[in-house]
């Protein structure tokens, strides 16, 4: 964030990108999975 | 051949009945007993309540799945637990014909779900109050039809005030009114409409951004950013304005009355108001052989099961005791019997209390909802698969050990939707393992907003509807 209480242009353009965002999804997945299947080996 | 019995279909009961179905169901007599016939995916009502998901999209019917999963399922609301040996016993009574019906258990999971305790701040809800909900399909049903009245009204050019967030000092789910008020916000500037609302946050977290579990802190860039500073940035960002650190304590038409930390007293006016309520456990009797109350030997007042936490630690002592939070969910006292979901008595707050100088507390209650409620399912149903087969348990998850992710939808389209992704580790901060000031791992512990969290919202529907009808590869999608 460009201070505490507001997004920057640049982070608002990032957060819109179809493409880094399609990367950003397969990324999220990947970690949320694999940090989520941990918990069933508990 | 043992019998084991669920009450509750929720995300931990549901869950709890598949895994014990898939593991016992073919030796041993699984029953769940639950007042709806249907499985409701909750996560989803705060596009319900919006009018951009039909409510029948959320539900599906339980039954046929349990006939493929060899679990029994009843129809019926419990009323009684009967619980000394001999004589383990439910009564319910059966939805439709009031016919009592009585269910007898080798191992119990109490996870019916939390009670909507409106009652605790008058004036609130939607049945004999002025505001609404999104906790039950049937409120976000009647929160759309006012929502979308609503929007008639401002399409005329009438101005009006929206106040979203939590209506009780101690109430939990701020993550729910979080994504509502979000896509109220989205769905009004589609409607061309925003300029017409004056939106406000309205809540008992000690900060923006707490939700319950004392904030989420990450670390990008080796800087820690915080997600009090994130969800400001958010409103800001939308225009929303914002009260914290404010208790609900009364509603009357058009008028919110609060406290605040300092103790100020005031109202807040508005023409929709959507206030999640204060949770408390299920209403069940506990009834001994002799006929006494045993309802002090597992329940607390709130009517949350005791399991096997540490209770009655004051707050800076819990904070820093990790191993205060339960791990397998069992009463002491009846060791048969488990709780899972919102239905367990958790040792105390995440975030920090306050009591202020009128003498109310406004603490948010630890939420204990979807992700949390699914593990807490699966970990008692295998540790009653291990009584059952081995006579000993192996599972075990602290909320001090769980990992926690959390989708904000921030509306709903595929294009120009958003989410804000939030995974956290632990759920409640361990100062023991994670030696930073926020208790948890800063390289796991995610915050990010974008379109992709819309993609994920959307996927995550569909995926866990998915797995809660115990479709193919049902087991491999987690909690």
């Amino acid at each position: 964030m460009q201070n505490e209480q507001e997004f920057s242009k640049a982070e608002k353009f990032w957060m819109n990108f179809k493409l880094y965002q399609f990367w950003r999804f397969i990324v999220l997945n990947i970690k949320i999975y694999t940090i989520a299947v941990q918990s069933k080996w508990h | 051949m043992a019998k084991v019995l669920v009450i509750g279909a929720g995300f931990a009961g549901h869950t709890a009945a598949l895994y014990l179905g898939d593991k016992l169901g073919r030796k041993h007599e699984i029953t769940v007993i639950s007042n709806r016939d249907v499985f409701g995916y909750v996560p989803s009502w705060v596009w319900v309540g919006v009018g951009h998901m039909k409510p029948e999209q959320t539900i599906f019917k339980l039954k046929p799945v349990y006939d493929r999963m060899n679990v029994k399922f009843v129809h019926a609301s419990a009323k009684e637990i009967h619980p000394d040996a001999d004589d383990q016993y439910v009564l319910g009574e059966e939805v439709g014909t009031g016919k009592e019906i009585r269910l007898n258990y080798d191992y119990l999971v109490v996870a019916p779900g939390p009670l909507l305790n409106f009652s605790g701040t008058p004036g609130l809800g939607p049945e004999n109050g002025f505001t609404h909900s999104i906790c039950s399909l049937p409120h976000a049903i009647k929160t759309r039809d006012a929502y979308l009245a609503l929007c008639d009204r401002m399409k005329k050019g009438e101005k009006v005030k929206i106040v979203i967030g939590t209506g009780h000092p101690g109430a939990t789910c701020q993550g729910a009114a979080f994504e509502y008020i979000i896509n109220v916000h989205k769905d009004l500037l589609k409607k061309g409409l925003r300029d017409k609302a004056d939106i406000l946050w309205l809540s008992n977290e000690p900060a923006l951004g707490d939700f319950g579990v004392n904030g989420v802190q990450i670390k990008r860039n080796g800087i820690v950013q915080k997600s009090d500073d994130f969800i400001k940035a958010v409103f800001n960002d939308h225009g929303i304005r914002y009260q914290v650190q404010t208790g609900v304590t009364k509603v009357e038409q058009g008028s919110i009355h609060w406290q605040n930390y300092e103790g100020e007293e005031g109202t807040t006016d508005f023409d929709f108001s959507m206030l999640i309520p204060q949770f408390k456990g299920q209403p069940f009797k506990y009834i001994g052989r002799d006929g006494s109350d045993v309802s002090s030997k597992i329940v607390n007042p709130m009517g949350f099961v005791l399991v096997d936490g540490k209770y009655g630690l004051p707050y800076p002592e819990l904070s820093q005791t990790p191993e205060a939070w339960p791990a397998q969910y069992q009463n002491p006292n009846y060791q048969n019997i488990f709780a899972a979901g919102i239905a367990f008595a958790p040792p105390g707050p995440i975030s920090k209390p306050f009591t202020n100088k009128n003498n109310l507390a406004i603490a948010p209650a630890p939420p204990r909802t979807g992700m949390v409620s699914g593990v807490i399912g699966r970990v008692v149903a295998m540790n009653i698969a291990d009584l059952i087969t081995t006579g000993k348990m192996t599972h075990s998850e602290r909320m001090t050990e769980m990992v926690a992710a959390c989708i904000a939808s921030m509306g709903d389209s595929l294009w120009d939707g958003n989410a804000v992704t939030i995974v956290m580790r632990p759920v409640v901060p361990d100062r023991k393992k994670y030696t930073n000031e926020y208790g948890r791992d800063l390289f796991i512990s995610h915050l990010e907003m974008g379109v992709s969290g819309a993609w994920m919202k959307f996927m995550l529907h569909y995926t866990f509807i998915w797995k809660f009808k115990a479709l193919l590869g049902w087991k491999l999608i987690p909690e």
